[in-house]
């Protein structure tokens, strides 16, 4: 078992150094294709172990619970369909000659070491070792963000490096406390650092340290997760970065950066209670939400819109947090399951959208579903799904984060809700307007080899959505509850 | 009676006596530094006694305020001299000024200064006075805090008591990061105050960037000698503050001849060192652009404050 | 350790946390691109410095490693790519700020006092033998960050970055001991990288807008 645990972790770092040394696009298209098969493999092995109920732990570094197991869920999959979807957009760029075949080597590389430094961070059990992965994933993504090199990739890049690095050392700061404060009970060692033991003796550590410490990892953790009003290098990035990086960035390193949060949050809990971390991240959350609902509504990008999009769901996220209780916990965590699943779907739509016109702007595109049946349907099926409309996962979790909402402070709720059909009317409005009507512009042909790619990606992508809305399954449910006992809840899913 | 009236006056002639030399140490320093050899150490001794044999020439423009000028500039440097422990902690003259009487002592000097250069009527004269009102402002504030910070943690402003209490290190506060905000405030306090780079070049006549030199350019002859060496009693009196204040260990405590003796090679030796830092910084910087003047000088206000707040900050 | 007394060891640590705290108010009043690198390093030195004192005073010797490679790193390496970069681009000086020299060194010493009244409470928890470090820390990463806005050349904001690091470091070291050897390898590792891609992108930043000027990049607007 723990064996497996490695082996997820290994192997994005193994084909990111090996996808240096690849000759041809071919073995490259098979490197990364049998990475994805054994980040599948061994992320069922991991998920499937965990669920029956057992902790995996390799020595005092690794160690895979519940909510370790629900990321590596999240990040093996999207990770999977998103190295199929990148090897079909690159491989697009370098037949058109935008890129090199030298830059599409050291694309991969980085996009490797970006997962490979995201699933480290979700299953190291040292809460410095976490701050170091992710401070990995920061810098690759710098480097992924910046890659193609235009002005606006730049100003992008700079803008994501500046606030990244920032919120990563704030964080630090959060975590130096935290060491500060359990080294007194734990003594200066290693086993200070360890989630588990911190788990074991949260009662015992000082109060006041935790909750400045608590503060300062939201502020950190937060700019990474785009909460408000932290979030102003997330648009641009995901604007300007290559469509594969951004479909990464929203459906993985935000959920990450809320998966860190979520660790702090479940060791303050037990040590100043709840009413402490609850209003902090509800208020956030709302703030998210209305920045994203107004921003919406001026986009004429379409990169963009799915960007404030994300700080939208992050926010609806945290309000799910912040609202706490059974339901209110397991709202939070499905919607970051079945956010990472739409929004990585939308950006591979997107993307194709970008290969196949040139352009970015929304007004000048019609007719998607009438010219790339399986683009603009998958775009438009994705948006309902963000937009939160049933049968998909996002409508249960929305209703869920209301509910409990409302059974706590009804103004939450109501807010909440018109926040949220704002949202629903604007994402709608634009992307049906590019996706329905007649096609106005030229398409710019794909080849076959890239579509293979990107429509399996698409098809994988697209079922996984459907599935996890519509069915709860038992591993998935095996996993929630323990999840939901880290919070101080229990709770029973039908 | 006869003892303290003794140590005054031995006060007074070292502080005269030394003056000069460091001054000239200073400019050695930056000779060396400069790879020339420079004129002896001895040098203003030589030019103070050329300057008294010298006759005197007063404009006709001038009121008695150019001619009183060196006199009251020199005495009152002096007084403050003396209220400041040089060799032995508790100066026998404290009783009648503490570090407020010091500071504002030295500000009449400046004050009568500033009005000599304008007295001439000189184009030179009033550019001078101008920038060293400007200067002078921005130190004052600086300097008392700086003071301040040190007197917060011995419980008084006396000089003699600050000093006398941390010599013997009973009943103050030891602390270290006010104490250090406070030195490097002073500092740069007495690099503005006694017109040495980065504030003022003292040895330049350019008009663009005269601010001592420009007031006293029309003194000469004894004049010229007494104003000199006021601004060098100036120079050792801030050293003498620098070291005697944050430093003062190897100063004598009682009145033991011993003791003084002892007590005045340690200070000639930490004056001494600080005017050779003096003049390896003088070595070492330009001149700044006087508006940018004010940005070094508040840095000082800044730190001096922090050195005050940090004071109550870290009793809480 | 024993041989000196913890009054006069604290204070030692205390008098090297000031000194540091001195370095980042020099910072701030610079304009010249050259001298804030150059202060860095200093603070840098600084920083070892204490890092060394804490791990003689302590008997944790790790910490010797952890100053060590702060004087590789911090002092010497990131120094030289810096002033590198400065060269290439041929920018010696900050001509206009986002904040003035006078009004950011107020805010600096408001920053000072607001970051020992948030660690007030929890000062008391600490070892006895820095009891200020955990402020001044939180002080200078204050600072650094604030360095960051109030300015507008890329390389000083680089440098801002960096004192807060600094700021970081201290506090984990003077704070809490040090961490475990291998998570201070772990944050070398990653300040290093960081400082490169860094260099990197500031040498793309000129490349492509011809000046590292930050107030320049506004083509990304809502």
């Amino acid at each position: 078992m723990g064996l497996a645990l490695i082996v997820l972790i290994a192997a994005p770092l193994v084909a990111g150094l090996s996808s240096l040394g690849v000759r041809t696009r071919r073995s490259m298209e098979g490197l990364q294709c049998a990475h994805a098969v054994v980040l599948l493999a061994a992320m069922s092995v991991v998920v499937m172990n965990v669920a029956e109920g057992s902790v995996i732990t390799v020595g005092i570094l690794l160690r895979a619970d519940a909510l370790s197991a629900f990321m590596d869920l999240m990040l093996a999959f999207v990770g999977a369909t998103g190295l199929l979807y990148a090897l079909g957009y690159m491989g697009e760029e370098v037949i058109r000659g935008h890129v090199l075949h030298r830059r599409y080597k050291r694309f991969f590389c980085l996009f490797n070491l970006y997962l490979f430094a995201m699933l480290l961070a979700a299953n190291v059990d040292n809460i410095a070792m976490m701050w170091i992965a992710i401070e990995g994933s920061t810098l690759s993504a710098a480097l992924l963000i910046g890659f193609e090199k235009t002005k606006a990739a730049l100003e992008a890049g700079w803008k994501y490096i500046i606030l990244s690095f920032v919120g990563i050392a704030l964080a630090l700061f959060g975590t130096v406390l935290v060491y500060y404060a359990s080294e007194h009970v734990l003594g200066v060692s290693m086993e200070a650092l360890r989630w588990e033991e911190l788990y074991r003796v949260a009662s015992d550590l000082n109060p006041t340290a935790l909750k400045l410490a608590f503060v300062f990892v939201l502020i950190g953790y937060g700019t990474k997760a785009g909460v408000a009003p932290m979030h102003t290098w997330l648009p641009d990035a995901h604007g300007e970065a290559p469509t594969p990086v951004s479909a990464m960035l929203s459906g993985l390193m935000l959920n990450l950066a809320l998966y860190a949060v979520l660790r702090f949050k479940s060791i303050v809990d037990r040590t100043v209670g709840v009413d402490f971390t609850g209003p902090i991240l509800l208020v956030l959350g709302l703030l998210s939400i209305t920045i994203a609902a107004i921003f919406l509504l001026v986009q004429r990008d379409y990169k963009r819109l799915f960007a404030y999009s994300s700080i939208e769901h992050v926010g609806i996220a945290l309000v799910g947090f912040g609202v706490g209780g059974p339901i209110g916990i397991f709202g939070g965590l499905f919607h970051m399951l079945n956010h990472a699943l739409a929004k990585s779907t939308a950006f591979y739509a997107a993307g194709m959208v970008l290969l196949r016109r040139g352009h970015k702007a929304i007004e000048r595109v019609t007719g998607l579903v009438r010219q790339m049946p399986l683009v603009g349907g998958s775009m438009m099926l994705a948006t309902l799904a963000l937009a939160g409309m049933p049968p998909f996962g996002l409508f249960v979790s929305e209703v869920l984060i209301a509910t409990e909402a409302y059974g706590q402070r009804p103004w939450v709720a109501y807010v909440f809700l018109c926040l949220l059909a704002v949202a629903f009317a604007t994402l709608l409005y634009q992307v049906s307007r590019m996706a329905m009507g007649e096609p106005v512009e030229e398409d710019i042909p794909v080849t076959d080899r890239t579509r293979r790619f990107t429509t399996s990606a698409l098809v994988a992508n697209l079922a996984a959505m459907g599935y996890a809305g519509t069915h709860m399954p038992g591993f998935l449910r095996d996993l929630f509850i323990p999840m939901t006992r880290f919070f101080g809840v229990i709770v029973e899913i039908p | 009676m006869i003892e303290s009236a003794l140590i005054i006056l031995s006060q007074a002639v070292a502080a005269l006596l030394v003056s000069p030399f460091i001054v000239g140490l200073i400019r050695k320093v930056k000779a060396r530094l400069q790879c020339r050899r420079g004129a002896g150490v001895l040098q203003p001794y030589y030019d103070l006694l050329k300057l008294f044999r010298k006759d005197v020439v007063v404009s006709t423009n001038t009121s008695w305020i150019f001619t009183a000028t060196p006199y009251i500039l020199f005495a009152s440097t002096l007084t403050a001299s003396l209220l400041v422990p040089i060799f032995l902690s508790k100066v026998p003259i404290n009783f009648a000024g503490d570090v407020i009487a010091v500071v504002y002592l030295l500000a009449l000097g400046t004050f009568f200064l500033i009005l000599a250069g304008l007295d001439a009527g000189s184009a030179f004269g009033g550019m001078g006075s101008s920038r060293e009102a400007i200067v002078a402002s921005l130190t004052e504030p600086a300097m008392i805090l700086s003071i301040f910070a040190v007197g917060l943690t011995a419980g008084s402003t006396n000089l003699s008591t600050i000093v006398h209490k941390t010599a013997l290190l009973q009943d103050i506060v030891t602390d270290p990061p006010p104490h250090l905000m406070a030195f490097v405030a002073l500092f740069i306090v007495t690099l503005a105050e006694t017109g040495r780079v980065p504030v003022d070049n003292p040895a330049t006549h350019l008009e663009l960037t005269m601010i001592h030199e420009a007031m006293v350019l029309e003194y000469s002859g004894r004049y010229l000698a007494l104003v000199e060496w006021a601004s060098a009693l100036k120079l050792l009196l801030f050293l003498t503050l620098l070291s005697n204040i944050f430093a003062p260990w190897g100063i004598a405590t009682e009145a033991e001849p011993s003791w003084m003796a002892l007590g005045v090679l340690v200070w000639l030796a930490k004056v001494s060192g600080l005017a050779v830092v003096i003049g390896v910084i003088e070595s070492m910087f330009a001149k700044l652009r006087l508006f940018r003047v004010t940005d070094l000088l508040g840095v000082a206000f800044i730190l001096s404050l922090l050195a005050v707040v940090f004071f109550y900050i870290l009793r809480v | 350790m024993g041989a000196i007394h913890p009054d006069i060891a604290s204070q030692m640590v205390d008098l090297c946390a000031a000194l540091l705290l001195l370095t980042c108010f020099a910072i701030i009043a610079q304009r010249r691109l050259s001298a804030c690198v150059d202060l860095f390093a200093l603070q840098s030195a600084f920083l070892a410095v204490t890092a060394a004192l804490v791990a003689f005073l302590t008997g944790i010797h790790h910490i010797y490693i952890a100053a060590l490679l702060t004087v590789i790193i911090k002092v010497i390496v990131i120094p030289r790519i810096l002033k590198k970069v400065i060269e290439r681009l041929n920018v010696t000086r900050e001509l206009v700020l986002n904040v003035n020299i006078p009004p950011s060194l107020l805010i600096c010493g408001a920053l000072v006092i607001l970051a020992f009244y948030i660690t007030q409470p929890i000062i008391s928890l600490g070892f006895l033998l820095t009891k200020d470090s955990l402020a001044i820390a939180l002080a200078i990463v204050l600072i650094g960050f604030f360095t960051m806005i109030a300015r507008k050349k890329a390389v000083t904001q680089v440098v801002g970055f960096l004192v807060m690091e600094n700021g970081l470091f201290l506090g984990a070291t003077a704070a809490a001991y040090g961490m475990p050897l291998i998570v201070e390898l772990g944050v070398f590792f990653d300040v290093l990288v960081a400082g490169l891609i860094i260099g990197i992108f500031t040498h793309r930043l000129q490349d492509t807008f011809d000046s590292v000027d930050t107030s320049k990049l506004t083509e990304l607007k809502e």
